[in-house]
């Protein structure tokens, strides 16, 4: 146990970033009352976990894809084009809707992984292309109409169904893939390929690390969890939603800041991920039930990612270091000889 | 013994022992140029074998044959007597190939333990957490590394990872172990450790190869060397009561002749620095320069000579102490001020940090005096143009080259280039130049060399750092060495090769 | 892209240099990769356009030319953002949207001071993301998300209580039409003349392409970085509010309902004219007909009868093969 402590305080606080953003979300929640004017209730667990569900997937993948070194933007555009796709196909068959979209999602991501990996094309531009077009695609296949609804109320009603009073199947499949991937990245070497992979890509390539594989099963896993992240939003609101917006991209961006992944890879954690949705979700639901305007909402998750931005610039802390170095100068001893 | 020397013909034509790995008459081009027309190397399991060149000699493009990432043209590459054909770094490690370089390719956000085990082709995909860590301290104990599996490789000095990449290198149970230029970061007694293992290795049948530029541990720790020069295997020597001046010869055909050091009298100083410290890079540097004085920092990588130079450029923002440039202050931490205040800086790795690739010649060697060739923001064309034209000139570089993309220049021109930025602007006072000539083949460097003693004449204040003892000797008119960021001693125009080797391996830091 | 060494003449003090005043599409042409898609668009247009009613008219072109005017200008302005390697603005459309309301409302004082005023506001807000950018080395996609997200919310207020209207009459002024082409189109040329000037012609220009390409090497050469790179968004952002005035003028009011869309739409035109989005590399020219040819494309798809939908997955997709075509070109020339 000790030495579980020393090697968490050995490795510097950016460790303990997941716990803060965990006690950031508990803090959050258990303020609730303060805006509702009523105690906490059951419900409002579950509300919680129902916007953790909405958008963790999203998160997970997203955050994922950046620890690897990389940036997947066409996450949204899976996102919605899943959402489709389950609800047009599974309209009488649900379960055969998502896995029809788990396969077109996942071949996608496998391609846009190959194109990166093979070609070594930077991820930026690649995934901002493929993200326009996805997003054209599901407007076209939604034959232009801002919204797809889903016939199958039975479905509808059993994706929300309260399970254990606080879960819903929905939430129960997110928080299911985020164990397992914890457990596989865990467990397995493919955790520390991924770090690797982001920490400094030239040395994983010579350190004998499938690089190519590896980021082709990368961007097919982010797309993966985008598709059933797609699928269930969709199924739970009755409606596939063809033009999601920029809002969860900010939300999921956030949401993987706030859980200790770096913008400029190599670090994060699935736990952190998971402690930093909910955080942003946690938030999300103050706003909610103060009855906050959609714009003042906007601004306040514009104003934390940029904060986390700014700290996670590289150059950021230069102008304080200078400072110190400075202030060092001034107070150092008398001059000791020349040579 | 008297040294045998075999042309390569005969060599391949001999029957070799089956374990090791053997080169046969490969050949590499790139486009129309030949880096390698014809180079043969046989070496032994169980033997060390050095392949020594001078740059551009083909070296390197052996060694990326022989670890995977190039294919030959032509010839084979043969090992344990079986001819093979490796496509890519994946297959040459499972064919026993391990390779140790200087870059590192150690990753800092992961663990010593986990790097250990990273990449490796029978890791299993299931961790079992004690087992890596067992598995780490045995290989650390073989090198004998003294740190703990656990701690972060971002937390080791260079030295010390490089010895991480050693020791899993052995651990892959290598049949050839290829190390290239792998004591360039560590000091004598981790160089020591090295030479202990790999000596081990190679009891244990590997057959090493050591790619080194430092004849003295070329004829220390290697039975045989194969010099290259200009793509082909001029000789195969035993290192046996071998001089170190029989190698150079082969490697340039001739021994060089020594550029003659221009006098230079004592002038007033124009540079002050004082109690200059880079917290975890150097410590507490006060020294002086005058202008028309050449002046040197020497020390291995990590010993704090570059970063010196870099502290100076204002590239560390946690620099303090005080630097006084003709009695002006000059901010530290800052580069694009420390600039504009005439200090100059070239750094050593001129394509990641040093040259805009793309963008011609001209442009480069212009991009740090555009103010003074532009009006009110405007570029002049005719100003940029004889401008241009001058610097090229003053730096050697042909008129005819001053459109040509600069990635299309030869590792010696792209040096010239750099250097000559800084050269004919009369707003630099001071340049820093860091190895001013790697990279470049003998003749280059003289002309480099040249080049920096005509600027320092015309009152600049010259500062270098190097690694490449004769350059310190020929070029440097004060030699300070250092050694894991202090200054060991200071040599006023007295330096010795011997001296400068001794400080800088092992010498002590002066409190 | 090489190019065969001047001759040597016995005077060197004056070399051969009018090539430098040709833009560099022209100059390279089909030896690029990254032109390829250019002209075969082009020829595509013309197959197809041959076969499309209406295509080959006047009235149409004039239609081209307006829709390629408000996304050309604010597309000058990410070709400055990407050259100075600052990737690309995903605020584009919101800066655009939030200048063109500060400029319906500022109207009552004139179009000048309205003009002004907008720009003013957008060039400062779009300058302090470039100085964070370029000091701070902040990820500038995520950067621009938030900030994307930050004037959604604050558009949203100015036109909380009703769409914004226009407070005078004087914004009629953009939406005239001299020698029957809309002032917008005559505005995109001059500023593309302008903005291209800039980059080839002034000091400023080449420390962008400098910092774009190798920015530590900018670094250790003692190149001004941040300023750099806070620049080029100071131009990036009243190029916006320039686009967003015409948006507004056009539409009488203005909403943020169209803003990613003409994010894209401008990201799209910079990468299908072939600048990098890796920086260094690109110009005011290609930016031009990278916009002409989405407008084009657009153009005919929406007279064959497409949707919306379509031309959004075209232009995806054309962007993306411009990207790979990109970096075949980068590859090549780096042997």
């Amino acid at each position: 146990m000790k030495r579980a402590l020393a090697l968490l305080l050995g490795r510097g606080w950016s460790s303990l970033i997941p716990l803060a953003a965990f006690v950031a979300a508990v803090v959050g929640f258990v303020s609730l009352p303060v805006f509702t004017d009523r105690p906490l209730e059951i419900y409002d667990l579950f509300n919680l976990f129902e916007a953790y569900a909405q958008i963790g997937l999203i998160t997970l993948g997203f955050g994922l894809v950046v620890i690897a070194g990389e940036f997947d933007l066409s996450i949204i555009g899976i996102f919605a084009l899943s959402g489709v796709i389950a609800v047009q196909s599974g309209q009488h068959h649900p379960f055969l809707g998502v896995l029809l979209a788990l396969v077109i999602g996942c071949v996608f991501g496998a391609l846009q992984g190959l194109l990166i990996a093979r070609f070594r094309i930077p991820s930026m531009p690649v995934t901002l292309a493929t993200y326009i077009a996805l997003l054209g695609l599901t407007r076209v296949i939604g034959h232009n109409q801002p919204s797809v609804s889903f016939e199958n109320i039975d479905t509808t009603l059993w994706v929300q169904e309260p399970v254990l009073q606080v879960f819903s199947p929905r939430s129960l499949v997110v928080l299911g893939l985020f164990a397992l991937t914890a457990l596989v990245l865990g467990l397995t070497r493919w955790g520390r390929e991924l770090r690797a992979l982001g920490g400094d890509r030239k040395a994983s390539r010579t350190s004998g690390i499938p690089v190519d594989r590896r980021l082709v099963a990368l961007f097919a896993a982010s797309s993966a969890l985008a598709v059933v992240g797609g699928s269930l939003a969709a199924f739970n609101t009755g409606a596939a939603i063809t033009d999601p917006g920029a809002a969860p991209l900010t939300l999921g961006a956030a949401g993987a800041l706030i859980g200790g992944v770096a913008l400029t890879g190599g670090r994060g954690s699935v736990v952190g991920i998971f402690a930093g949705t909910m955080s942003i979700v946690t938030l999300q639901q103050i706003f909610i039930v103060s009855g906050a305007e959609e714009s003042f909402t906007d601004l306040t998750f514009g104003l934390v990612l940029l904060f986390f931005v700014a700290v996670n610039a590289p150059d950021a802390r230069n102008g304080f270091v200078r400072l110190r170095a400075r202030r060092r100068t001034s107070t150092s001893a008398a001059p000791k000889g020349r040579t | 013994m008297n040294p045998e020397t075999s042309h390569p013909a005969t060599r391949a034509g001999r029957s070799e022992r089956s374990a090791g790995l053997e080169l046969r008459s490969v050949q590499r081009s790139f486009g129309p140029i030949r880096a390698v027309s014809d180079v043969s190397m046989a070496v032994a399991g169980g033997s060390i074998h050095a392949l020594c060149g001078h740059n551009g000699a083909g070296k390197s493009t052996v060694v990326n044959m022989i670890c995977g990432l190039l294919q030959p043209d032509g010839g084979e590459i043969l090992i344990d007597g079986e001819v093979v054909s490796l496509h890519s770094t994946y297959e040459a490690q499972r064919l026993g190939i391990a390779l140790v370089d200087q870059e590192l390719s150690v990753i800092p956000t992961l663990t010593v333990a986990e790097n250990l085990m990273l990449g490796s082709v029978d890791e299993p995909l299931l961790l079992h957490r004690r087992r890596l860590r067992a598995h780490a301290q045995d290989l650390l104990d073989r090198i004998g590394l003294r740190c703990s599996p656990d701690m972060l490789l971002g937390d080791l000095s260079i030295g010390e990872r490089q010895l991480v990449e050693i020791a899993r290198a052995l651990g892959r149970g290598a049949k050839v172990l290829l190390l290239d230029e792998p004591t360039a970061t560590l000091s004598a007694p981790e160089i020591e450790l090295v030479f202990s293992a790999v000596r081990a290795t190679a009891a244990q049948g590997c057959a090493v190869i050591f790619v080194s530029h430092r004849l003295g541990e070329v004829i220390e720790l290697c039975d045989r060397v194969t010099i290259v020069r200009d793509g082909l295997t001029v000789a195969t020597l035993s290192t046996d009561g071998l001089h170190a001046d029989e190698i150079v010869r082969h490697m340039l055909g001739e021994l060089p002749a020594p550029v003659a050091k221009a006098p230079s009298d004592r002038a007033e100083p124009s540079l002050v620095v004082d109690h200059l410290t880079t917290p975890g890079l150097f410590e507490d540097l006060s020294f002086e320069v005058s202008r028309g004085r050449i002046y040197a920092f020497a020390g291995q990588v990590g010993s704090g000579a570059s970063e010196v130079l870099r502290a100076l450029a204002g590239l560390y923002p946690a620099t303090s102490g005080s630097v006084v440039l003709d009695g002006t202050p000059l901010p530290v931490g800052r580069p694009g001020a420390t600039r504009r205040h005439g200090v100059a800086f070239a750094s050593s790795d001129r394509k990641g940090e040093g040259l805009f690739l793309t963008k011609d010649v001209r442009s480069n060697l212009l991009v740090s005096r555009l103010r003074a060739l532009s009006s009110l923001g405007v570029l002049r064309r005719r100003r940029m143009a004889t401008v241009g034209a001058e610097v090229a000139r003053s730096a050697g570089i042909a008129p005819g080259r001053l459109r040509t993309p600069v990635q299309q220049l030869s590792g010696g021109n792209q040096q010239k280039v750099l250097v000559g930025r800084n050269l004919a602007d009369p707003t630099v006072r001071v340049l820093l130049l860091d190895e001013p000539t790697r990279g470049v083949d003998v003749g280059g460097r003289g002309a480099i060399h040249q080049l920096l003693r005509e600027t320092a004449v015309t009152g600049v204040a010259v500062l270098f750092a190097s690694t490449e003892l004769d350059e310190l000797i020929e070029l440097a008119d004060t030699v300070v060495t250092m050694r894991e960021g202090r200054v060991v001693a200071v040599y006023d125009g007295d330096a010795t090769e011997a001296g400068v080797l001794s400080d800088i391996t092992h010498g002590e830091g002066v409190a | 892209m090489t190019r065969a060494a001047p001759e040597q003449s016995a005077s060197v003090t004056v070399e051969r240099n009018a090539d430098d005043r040709l833009p560099g599409l022209l100059r390279t042409g089909l030896r690029d990769p990254g032109n390829w898609v250019l002209f075969a668009v082009l020829v595509v247009a013309i197959i197809v356009g041959a076969s499309t009613p209406r295509f080959f008219t006047i009235e149409n072109a004039k239609a081209i030319c307006a829709s390629t005017g408000t996304i050309g200008i604010a597309a000058l302005g990410v070709t400055l953002i990407m050259v100075c390697g600052g990737l690309a603005s995903l605020a584009v459309g919101e800066t655009a949207a939030v200048s063109g309301m500060v400029f319906l409302t500022m109207l009552g004082h004139g179009l000048v001071p309205a003009l002004l005023a907008a720009t003013l506001a957008a060039a400062v807000v779009t300058g302090i993301q470039g100085w964070v950018i370029g000091a701070w080395r902040a990820n500038p996609i995520i950067l621009t998300i938030a900030v994307g997200s930050i004037l959604t919310a604050v558009g949203a207020r100015m036109s909380s209580t009703k769409a914004v209207a226009p407070a005078s009459e004087a914004f009629e002024h953009l939406n005239k039409t001299p020698l029957g082409v809309p002032v917008v189109v005559f505005a995109l040329l001059g500023l593309t003349v302008l903005v291209q000037l800039l980059m080839s012609g002034t000091r400023l220009g080449r420390l962008m392409y400098a910092v774009g390409e190798n920015r530590a090497a900018a670094v250790a050469a003692g190149l001004p970085v941040a300023w750099t790179v806070a620049c080029g968004f100071v131009v990036a952002g009243a190029l916006m509010a320039i686009s967003g005035a015409f948006s507004a003028a056009s539409s009488h009011t203005i909403t943020l309902e169209g803003a990613n869309q003409l994010t894209f739409n401008a990201i799209a035109a910079v990468l299908a004219g072939g600048t990098s989005i890796a920086g260094g590399f690109g110009s005011a020219t290609r930016t031009l007909f990278g916009a002409l040819m989405i407008a084009t494309i657009s153009d005919l798809l929406l007279l064959r009868g497409a949707e919306v939908g379509t031309q959004t997955l075209v232009k995806g997709l054309l962007v993306l093969v411009v990207v790979l075509l990109g970096h075949v070109r980068s590859r090549r020339s780096r042997t």
